[in-house]
């Protein structure tokens, strides 16, 4: 029963091996992880170096040791932020979390639509082993849910739809099934970043950058506006060194940026990735918070023709849109019924509770809910918490980007560095988390140009103002700062350490890390 | 802009695409060709190259490399063909323009542009010469439909006995279906219904704080621990596989394997193999009573150190050992000696060991006790003793997504959890798990006493009915299952027979589960599953009864005309 690709078994295509911790290492050396381990390798001989670091622990097998090396990063953000989070009695001078991207703003809504009794089903076939896909119910759910959120033409398909535990599994599900060991994505930056870990942990999958940058020139309308020419240019230049890009990666709306796709880009960067023959991943993730009317959001699925349906696939998740990262329920749509298998062939490690996909079933259906009570609601919170955040904002002159997409504003902080360097960004992150309130720093995104930070503003408005004012302190002092820096604090490499240790805070792999969620 | 995209579909630009697709895809041809020839060349001078004993090993890994690198390759060579053929022949371009909707897309879509002679190949074999998907996409694909076929027949057309009385009956999948009433009502309890803030947002991925804590003093009372467990040795994933995958990433690199004592519970092949790239290396038990086999199938430390050498001779590495106890497909329980020679064995080879305790609490026979290895006053190698445990089994709640990992070492412990957000639980799902743990009183008085005293009720009539069949068996205390021999309705006696017969199995709707899919060196054997309701329990044996009736009557015509032909 087991024979069958027994000789593909050990091939080397599909073998991590010794190579392994050298691919990991060269496909890391422009990013983060890479750069933050160079600086602790000038401060911490061998500890770095991941093949130094194999000779002092035992347990653990080589790609074991990578993995814990990066982690322990993302832990000790995770302990340092979590060991002071604010409590509005028992800790009212923690540090506020105005980093994960999480929607607190509608919990009362849900947790009474959760409550009802419907929701309490127990059922047999619950409790047993369910298809891998997901139970048919659900999946049935997802099709008409999406058809109808996703404005398709046509009916999309239940088996066309593969249900998971989350978009982080199925990021990881896609990049194992599509590429091979060391093979990359295209990605426009800034985005993101924890899709980099993602995509890279059980995957051993890269991603290409195609940088955006602010500067509204030429054929650019908008800043880090995305066009065909650019992302021709990132697609040579991977290729140049020797990079085999499988696919590309559109979150749409976007994240961090705010803003969304018209029909004619998504088109033209559909063509673009057939003309390569590349994939290309959609995350829809936040396209029912599109809180401003006037934007025109379009998902993927409402074209009327796709110009490749074989490879387009399109992720969506209940996280960000039903403010329910705890509840890890995430969805593929794709007309390739061999990607959706092997994605399936997975799910065995990505499944989730019955019981679960029986409540989400529910709460999709329930349209004069969500229509009703829930989207005007929550759209109408996101927009007074997002006025809110802007209206602070321009009053403190500070430009921002963001048209009424998603939980987050994209600030621009660059004023704020005399050298407009990344050690400078860092050190301003730093001062905001002295100031106990954390956000995202460009960098964690790939941003190109330092000075950029992401603002989450779906949160409670004790917190947000309480969040806004620690900003605000840290902006107004700023100026005195800027002209005298600490030498000790830029200089030393002790310092380049401790700039480190600022990155273990932010890159951490996943959620309980205050920064690199989604 | 829209310009742009309003002049795409014009046939001109689709021509001039094709030529190129065309052109790409010789080229690949060639390059691909090329690469053959290389790998070829290369093999040939590594199979005459004789080196020095130490060189052994890796010169036997490096051919084995290069076999399957050869294979690849011609796996590559016969896609492009078939995908430069087709659009050759298909005057339309193949790639596939806007199919939504459209009906011809329905199977096999990388077959689409396919010409009519052409015999279509079975979803099996498509699925391995597409080409959207990687190589170890397909690899993963392939395995998981060859091993999970019959399954998903199952899932599509189940036994119920008003609407479906004609479907599947399953008993090849050990889940426990006896006490589903008792816990679809405790699961219905106010206790189990609550939505918290904390339990609908990002969670802390080696499992919340409140679970972990009752996992743990829940492992202390039930694996009766001398001390009480720590919550940080413990990681909450979405399923034991999941545990044993992330184990698998973190203790081996690729091509690296663990031992395991066969038969042994399929499952597991599966999850070190997908992601992980682990493989197992069996340590064949064998049936026959012996002077060193003092009972079927018995696992002795001899057999385990030839098992390593051998494995070591061929050139593999061996990173740990894996261990079920009570054991699936056997029903054996270890006794606490002999577990503590495996784990000294282990120790001196410094290997891991992973110890599934899936069935622990299934044990249902009163007069054997179960002893866990966290129940241990010492272990030889507590850092490298790692503990499996999960409530599929033991609460007959497969579809709850639920794996604890128990280890000592905080370096293990810590980077499994790195895998904690790919194999997170819902916070709600959390909550439900932590409120069934934490009522002991209900597991003690109402629960467990119930459970098993079904399980032995079934177990009771199935292996009634066995004995009057004269079929042998294996396991009269614990788990769902009983290993059972059919090989006298085997001529002759190979696998392909076993396969013959488990298809039978399967005609007569009834899924069991054959032994090679546990690794078992004997052709003949089958796990069969009893835990189930006695009114499908009885069917499934009434099939069962006929096919081997209707196998016998197949044998004697056989043995017939075997005779009349000599």
């Amino acid at each position: 029963m087991f024979a069958l690709p027994q000789k593909n078994f050990r091939a080397p295509t599909t073998c991590l091996g010794p190579t392994c911790t050298q691919d990991m290492d060269r496909s890391h050396g422009d990013d983060l992880e890479g750069e933050c381990s160079r600086k602790l390798d000038q401060k911490l001989p061998g500890v770095g170096d991941p093949v130094m670091l194999s000779s002092d622990t035992s347990y653990l097998s080589s790609r074991g040791r990578m993995i814990k090396w990066f982690w322990d990063l993302a832990e000790e953000g995770y302990r340092t932020y979590h060991m002071d989070e604010y409590d509005e009695d028992k800790n009212p001078s923690g540090i506020i979390n105005l980093g994960t991207s999480e929607n607190k703003l509608c919990f009362d809504l849900l947790s009474r639509r959760l409550s009802q009794s419907d929701m309490q089903w127990v059922e047999p076939s619950l409790l047993q082993y369910p298809d891998w896909r997901g139970h048919l119910f659900l999946r049935e759910e997802v099709a008409k849910f999406l058809t109808f959120y996703c404005k398709s033409p046509v009916p999309l398909r239940p088996e066309n739809v593969v249900v998971l535990n989350g978009g982080a599994s199925l990021f990881s599900a896609l990049a194992t099934v599509l590429c091979e060991v060391g093979e990359a994505f295209l990605i426009p930056t800034p985005y993101y970043g924890a899709i980099t870990q993602h995509v890279c942990l059980y995957g051993n999958v890269r991603l290409a950058y195609v940088y955006l940058d602010s500067e509204v020139t030429g054929l650019d309308t908008r800043p880090f506006q995305l066009t065909v020419e650019k992302l021709e240019t990132a697609l040579r230049e991977a290729y140049s060194e020797g990079v085999r890009v499988k696919g590309l990666i559109l979150i749409n709306p976007q994240n961090p940026l705010g803003d969304v796709y018209s029909t004619e880009e998504l088109q033209e960067y559909l063509v673009f990735a057939k003309r390569h023959k590349l994939h290309v991943i959609v995350d829809e993730v936040y396209m029912l918070s599109v809180f401003e009317e006037s934007v025109g959001y379009h998902s993927v699925l409402s074209l009327e023709r796709l110009p490749d349906p074989q490879r387009t696939h399109v992720m969506w998740a209940t996280s960000k849109d039903f403010g329910m990262s705890g509840l890890r329920f995430a969805t593929l749509y794709t007309e390739n019924k061999d990607v959706a298998t092997a994605v399936a062939s997975l799910c065995r490690y990505h499944g989730l509770s019955g019981l679960v996909q029986y409540q989400m079933a529910q709460l999709l259906r329930d349209r004069d809910w969500i229509n009703q009570v829930y989207l005007p609601e929550n759209h109408a919170r996101l927009k007074a918490a997002h006025t809110y955040v802007s209206e602070e904002l321009r009053a403190l002159g500070i430009p921002f980007l963001s048209r009424g997409a998603g939980f987050f504003i994209w600030v621009d902080l660059r004023k704020y560095l005399p050298k407009g360097t990344f050690e400078e960004e860092m050190l301003l992150w730093r001062r905001f988390l002295d100031n106990k309130v954390l956000l995202s720093f460009g960098k964690a995104f790939e941003c190109k140009e330092p000075g950029w930070f992401r603002f989450v503003f779906s949160d409670q408005a004790h917190r947000l103002r309480l969040g806004m004012q620690r900003v605000r302190q840290v902006l107004t002092g700023k100026s005195q700062v800027a002209e005298d820096p600490h030498p000790s604090q830029t200089q030393k490499p002790s310092d380049q350490c401790s700039s480190a240790e600022l990155l273990k805070l932010c890159f951490s792999p996943g959620p309980p890390s205050p920064i690199k969620q989604n | 802009m829209s310009r742009r995209s309003d002049t795409l579909p014009v046939p001109s630009g689709q021509t001039r695409s094709q030529v190129l697709r065309d052109q790409s895809i010789y080229t690949q041809l060639l390059e691909v060709m090329w690469h053959l020839q290389q790998t070829m060349r290369e093999h040939f001078v590594q199979l005459m190259s004789r080196q020095g004993l130490l060189q052994e090993r890796r010169h036997i890994q490096a051919i084995r490399e290069q076999e399957a690198l050869l294979s690849r390759l011609l796996c590559q060579m016969i896609n492009l063909l078939q995908s430069g053929a087709t659009s050759g022949l298909e005057p339309q371009p193949l790639s596939s323009e806007d199919s939504r909707g459209d009906v011809r897309y329905g199977q096999g879509t990388q077959l689409a542009g396919q010409p009519d002679p052409v015999p279509q190949l079975s979803d099996c074999e498509a699925t391995f010469v597409t080409r959207d998907l990687s190589n170890r996409g397909t690899d993963i694909s392939a395995l998981y439909w060859s091993s999970f076929q019959d399954y998903n027949a199952y899932q599509k057309d189940k036994y119920h006995k008003d609407k479906n009385p004609l479907g599947f009956i399953n008993l090849g999948t050990s889940e426990n279906k006896l006490c589903i009433d008792l816990m679809a009502e405790r699961l219905q309890e106010s206790d189990m219904n609550c939505v918290e803030e904390a339990l609908l947002q990002y969670p802390d991925w080696r499992g919340q704080p409140f679970l972990r804590e009752e996992v743990a003093r829940f492992l202390t009372y039930y694996c009766r621990a001398p001390a009480p467990l720590d919550p940080e040795n413990v990681v909450v994933l979405n399923g034991c596989c999941s545990v044993f995958s992330a184990l698998a990433m973190v203790l081996c690199d690729p091509g690296e394997a663990f031992l395991v004592p066969t038969p042994f519970y399929g499952g597991f092949a599966f999850s070190s193999r997908l992601y992980a790239k682990v493989e197992l290396i069996p340590v064949h038990l064998e049936s026959k009573i012996t002077a060193i086999n003092t009972y079927p199938f018995q696992l002795t430390v001899d057999k385990l150190e030839e098992a390593l050498f051998e494995a070591r001779l061929k050139g593999k590495d061996i990173r740990g050992l894996v261990l079920t106890n009570p054991q699936n497909p056997l029903g054996d329980i270890y006794s606490p000696d002999s577990l503590m020679k495996y784990l000294e064995f282990a120790k001196r080879h410094d290997l891991h060991v992973i110890i599934d305790e899936i069935y622990m609490l299934s044990v249902f026979d009163e007069s054997i006790t179960f002893h866990s290895v966290l129940s241990m006053k010492s272990l030889p190698d507590r850092n490298r003793t790692h503990v499996v445990w999960g409530t599929s089994k033991d609460f007959g709640i497969s579809g709850f997504r639920f794996g604890a990992l128990y280890t000592h070492n905080k370096e293990v412990a810590s980077v499994v959890s790195a895998f904690g957000y790919l194999h997170s639980i819902s916070g709600i799902t959390q909550h439900k798990l932590c409120q069934l743990l934490r009522n002991t009183e209900w597991i003690d008085k109402v629960y467990l006493p119930t459970n098993r005293f079904r399980l032995r009720e079934a177990h009771k009539y199935v292996t009634a009915k066995l004995k009057a069949l004269e079929i042998p068996f294996h396991n009269r205390s614990s788990g769902l299952y009983v290993w059972i021999n059919l090989k006298k309705y085997l001529d002759p006696c190979t696998f392909e027979e076993e396969q013959l017969l488990y298809r039978r199995f399967l005609d007569h709707k009834l899924l069991l589960s054959c032994g090679k899919a546990y690794m078992c060196k004997e052709p003949g054997w089958f796990c069969l599953i009893f835990a189930d309701e006695l009114p499908r329990l009885k069917l499934a044996m009434r099939r069962f009864c006929d096919v081997l009736e209707e196998q016998k009557q197949d044998l004697i015509v056989k043995q017939l005309e075997d005779a009349m032909r000599e």
